[in-house]
């Protein structure tokens, strides 16, 4: 223990502030206050210049008040801030997506994805976009990946299995229908997936056993 | 708020200032519009910018105003206001730094009725901020970074009381002096060094102001001067080696008796050291022949040389020592004993803090060759009268008095020791350990608010949410901070509880924007 020594450059928290606005930002938007929600967004950018949270959150509010082209303002100062703000690249997705520009809104979501496979709702909105598009080849790896490290997320079972439906990958897609009916067995849409995929299974059956015979 | 009190003692409140005119009206409205109106606000400009307009505009008659033209030091600035001073009490406030409303309520309170203390301090928020090219400060953070409950044995050591945190009975200065006006760094440390000699301290656990730290190189003059380290080390012991006058109510005085043949560099050398590294009050007595005495220069304070004749033994040596020591602990220290942090202060803690009578220790480097012990001098002076034949071990072994070791539970500081290591781990990121150790200590010993505090931040860095919240739920309850505020707020906000991390986080902003609620 030496504390006669002369630390006058001890390191300190100075982000408190900037959190508790952020923080506050976020929850005022996830209660619908975007108002409330906007004034802590732009108080902590000039608490905190250099970080990109408080566009991200502007970006959102924007995009809430369906003000695209703010909302793309917002979340391209978010990029430059910081080029590996996932957050950020999921809002100029959805922009595209609003805009309906299916394939700047892919490239965007992939982008986000690329940053972080964490990302729910970047990857839910690259599946709609690749619904939007008819093109599902990068979604599947990307909703895999989630999969692996989120087992119980029910919200990205049913579109993978689906995916493995249209596919043809109809064994693969009956195990996840099977294992997310057994986590919420009031999933109507996976009960009727479901059902699509076993009378698939046995057409299939059904048409190997006929060629058998043939 | 409470409504305002009139009744009771005046309270004289020092605002030493200093070229700080952006900071000073808001210093001296948050004084001005403390609930308790017994006051008497002495601003003393030391030599700066020309501060009388911003005083006079309070219009207030309880405040006086010193407008000396030459700078001479902080110091002097309060002695000056001192000498005019006519409180029962006096508190302290820095011309940049704010009271919450009800500061001096609270300590008054604390001093009249919850104790018979003569000294109290609260706490404080630390306030990081930018200074914009106007001046004015953006907060980046309010943290509680001294929160300590009081400890005479470190303050004697280190300062862990703030000035702005103070209040103490006026008298008290009768006994300790004034303001030391040779020192230009840590004078409050000095003070409330030299006060705890004379009185224990109240700590009051409630944030009751806030002092200011901008980003970046700080223009405090404390600090600037600290970054001269020559400077820097000849403040801090000229405070370690400064004696208020007798009678110390509240502490015992060390006399070390050096023992050495001759003058020589050895003993020069130990002597060096017992200077440097001793803080505990002593003086060294120092039994030498009439040919060492002579040649005895020396600017370490504190040495009273004892003539002794050139072919008396050790033992009469001291003995001549002991009959003028003043010490109520005596330490018997050889030439060439290795001097180390905390060499006698972990056995004379033990000492001082034993319920046993006719025990002394061994200090922790002692040898058969360098023997060093210190005991309580009643104890030493009857070995010495009923065996003075014999040597000092000897004699003190026939008198029935126990030399013995420190056990590792009696060393001091262990609260400081702890406190480090769990630190480290934070720093090292090893978070999960640190939270265990802040929690271990919140057990096991005081300041529990901001031991919680700290295991709050480290359990949630750890990934240990849950935890994270209660700590900060429990501290929230006594005392709420921004840190607890905003931890209870995340893991509320991870359970989608929004409308209640709202709540908890507008608290924080709050306390962050030092809503203006607070003044009025």
């Amino acid at each position: 223990m030496d504390i006669t020594e002369n630390n006058v450059d001890e390191q300190h928290d100075s982000t408190q502030h900037y959190e508790v606005l952020q923080e506050l930002g976020d929850c005022y938007t996830s209660v619908g206050n975007y108002t409330q929600a906007q004034q802590c967004y732009e108080k902590a950018a000039v608490l905190s210049p250099d970080e990109a949270g408080p566009y991200v959150g502007l970006g959102v509010v924007a995009l809430q008040k369906n003000l695209l082209d703010d909302a793309e303002i917002a979340f391209r100062v978010a990029c430059r801030l910081d080029a590996n703000c996932a957050k950020a690249y999921a809002g100029l997705a959805m922009v595209a997506q609003q805009r309906a520009d299916y394939k700047q809104a892919f490239e965007m979501y992939l982008k986000s994805l690329e940053l972080d496979t964490d990302n729910l709702i970047a990857l839910l909105g690259l599946f709609q976009t690749s619904c939007q598009m008819g093109s599902f080849s990068k979604v599947i790896h990307y909703l895999e990946a989630y999969l692996n490290m989120h087992p119980g997320d029910t919200s990205v079972m049913f579109p993978l299995a689906a995916l493995y439906m249209k596919d043809g990958k109809l064994e693969k897609s009956k195990k996840i229908l099977l294992d997310l009916l057994t986590l919420d067995k009031s999933h109507t849409d996976a009960a009727n997936l479901l059902e699509e995929v076993e009378h698939s299974l046995a057409q299939v059956k059904q048409g190997n056993q006929t060629g058998a015979r043939v | 708020m409470g409504t305002p009190k009139k009744a009771g003692p005046v309270v004289t409140v020092l605002v030493p200032t200093f070229n700080r005119r952006r900071y000073l009206a808001g210093a001296l409205a948050s004084v001005v519009r403390q609930s308790y109106r017994n006051l008497q606000i002495i601003v003393i400009n030391d030599g700066g910018e020309d501060v009388s307009d911003i005083v006079n505009s309070f219009g207030d008659e309880r405040l006086i105003f010193i407008n000396r033209k030459e700078n001479r030091g902080k110091a002097h600035s309060l002695n000056e206001a001192l000498a005019r001073a006519e409180g029962k009490y006096v508190a302290y406030l820095d011309d940049d730094d704010l009271y919450y409303p009800n500061h001096i309520e609270t300590l008054v309170d604390a001093l009249e009725n919850k104790s018979d203390c003569q000294v109290a301090y609260s706490d404080l928020y630390k306030v990081y901020c930018n200074v914009c090219p106007d001046g004015s400060r953006k907060v980046l953070s309010k943290v509680v970074e001294i929160s300590r409950d009081f400890d005479r044995f470190f303050m004697l050591y280190w300062n862990h009381v703030l000035h702005v945190s103070l209040m103490h009975r006026r008298d008290l200065l009768e006994k300790t002096g004034p303001y030391n006006e040779d020192i230009n760094v840590l004078i409050d440390w000095d003070m409330t060094r030299q006060l705890v000699f004379f009185s224990d301290f109240l700590h009051v656990p409630e944030i009751t102001g806030e002092f200011y730290q901008p980003d970046g190189d700080c223009d405090r003059i404390s600090v600037q001067r600290r970054k001269n380290e020559k400077e820097y080390t000849r403040n801090i012991l000229t405070i370690r080696t400064t004696r208020p006058p007798k009678p110390w109510i509240k502490l015992g005085d060390m006399s070390i008796i050096f023992t050495t043949e001759r003058l020589n560099k050895q003993a020069g050398t130990t002597l060096g050291s017992i200077w440097q590294r001793t803080f505990y009050p002593y003086e060294v007595y120092l039994p030498l022949p009439t040919a060492d005495f002579e040649k005895l220069d020396t600017v370490m304070p504190n040495i009273i040389p004892v003539l002794v004749n050139p072919l008396s033994s050790q033992a009469e040596r001291i003995d001549a020592a002991l009959a003028i020591c003043d010490g109520e602990y005596i330490a018997i220290v050889p030439s060439g004993f290795p001097i180390r942090e905390f060499w006698v202060e972990d056995s004379l803690h033990a000492l001082v803090n034993s319920s046993v009578n006719n025990e002394g220790f061994e200090l922790e480097d002692s040898t058969e060759r360098l023997w060093a012990v210190v005991v309580r001098k009643n104890d030493l002076q009857h070995a010495r009268r009923s065996f003075p034949h014999l040597s000092v071990r000897e004699s003190l072994n026939a008198a029935g008095i126990a030399i013995r070791h420190l056990q590792p539970e009696e060393i001091p500081f262990q609260f400081d020791q702890l406190l480090e290591k769990a630190k480290s781990a934070e720093k090292n990121g090893n978070w999960s350990k640190a939270a265990e150790m802040f929690e271990y200590i919140t057990e096991h010993y005081q300041n529990e608010l901001c031991m919680k505090t700290l295991a709050a931040k480290a359990s949630f860095k750890a990934g240990g949410h849950i935890r994270a919240a209660e700590l900060s739920r429990e501290v929230n309850r006594q005392r709420p901070t921004v840190d607890t505020l905003l931890l209870e707020a995340k893991v509320k906000h991870e359970k989608k509880d929004f409308n209640s991390a709202i709540e908890l986080l507008n608290k924080a902003e709050q306390i962050l924007e030092g809503n203006e609620l607070l003044w009025t």
